[in-house]
């Protein structure tokens, strides 16, 4: 289970919206199944296509990278690298990743099981915008490459 | 040079869990030699056979991604910071 404020919920949910049509991507972080931090962090698949190519992960052959954005994520490695060292240095735990899925529905992809092979120990959010009046969020475990979905409790302050 | 290398959660369990681990280094490469030496293993979770960064793995010196520096040649001063982290992506 993993809960969260209803701010944090409705702070997803707008970086998504505010990124349509690209996919938004962030942290989580905070203590035990508790989320106390949302940290946006910029998508930067425009300037990673060899890292999807290399992995036959390519939308489509040839396309192009400046798109990229509306169907992958890839978080800046630096902005990355910073919100981290701050979850560290502020003692809270690094619980989530979040992205959004602008018109699919909120199921991890072939994608993100993929490369969450790094990133077992910490819940795969997804915020789906295919029906742009009703968001959808959920959570999922991803280990060995099978996604497991997760309650997701938003508590209203 | 005496520098610090931060040691990204997925790779703890190369280093019995330190979340930094000290070496002494001139450059990018030579930590990461020292490391593996310390830590069997975990180079190969950052480089390629051939030595070359993994493209899914960003490694900083202070904070700043060396791909912008010089790679595994960036120089490393008395109390620098390594870090490494796993590419986070994913997409519909």
């Amino acid at each position: 289970m993993i809960r969260l404020s209803r701010a944090h919920y409705e702070a997803i949910v707008a970086h998504a919206r505010q990124e349509v049509p690209r996919e938004c991507c962030g942290l989580l972080a905070g203590q035990g199944e508790r989320v106390e931090r949302v940290y946006p962090i910029a998508n930067r698949a425009d300037q990673a296509a060899d890292l999807f190519a290399e992995r036959d992960l390519m939308p489509r052959a040839g396309a192009d990278p400046a798109l990229l954005p509306t169907e992958r994520y890839f978080m800046d490695p630096e902005e990355l690298f910073r919100a981290l060292r701050e979850i560290e240095a502020q003692a809270l735990q690094h619980l989530a990743n979040y992205h959004s899925h602008p018109a699919t529905p909120a199921r991890p992809s072939r994608t993100d099981i993929e490369f969450a092979a790094y990133w077992p120990h910490v819940y795969h959010l997804i915020c789906s915008l295919a029906d742009p009046d009703r968001p959808d969020l959920r959570a999922f475990r991803i280990v060995d490459g099978q996604a497991t979905e997760v309650p997701i409790v938003v508590e209203d302050e | 040079m005496a520098v610090t290398i931060l040691i990204p959660a997925p790779l703890r369990r190369f280093t019995n869990e330190q979340a930094s681990v000290q070496v002494e280094a001139g450059t990018v490469g030579e930590a990461l030699t020292k490391l593996d030496a310390q830590f069997p293993g975990i180079r190969d979770r950052i480089c390629e056979p051939d030595g070359r960064l993994r493209r899914f793995v960003s490694v900083f010196v202070n904070g700043r991604d060396v791909r912008s520096l010089e790679g595994l040649d960036t120089p490393l001063r008395e109390g620098d910071e390594v870090g490494i982290i796993p590419a986070m992506a994913g997409g519909r």
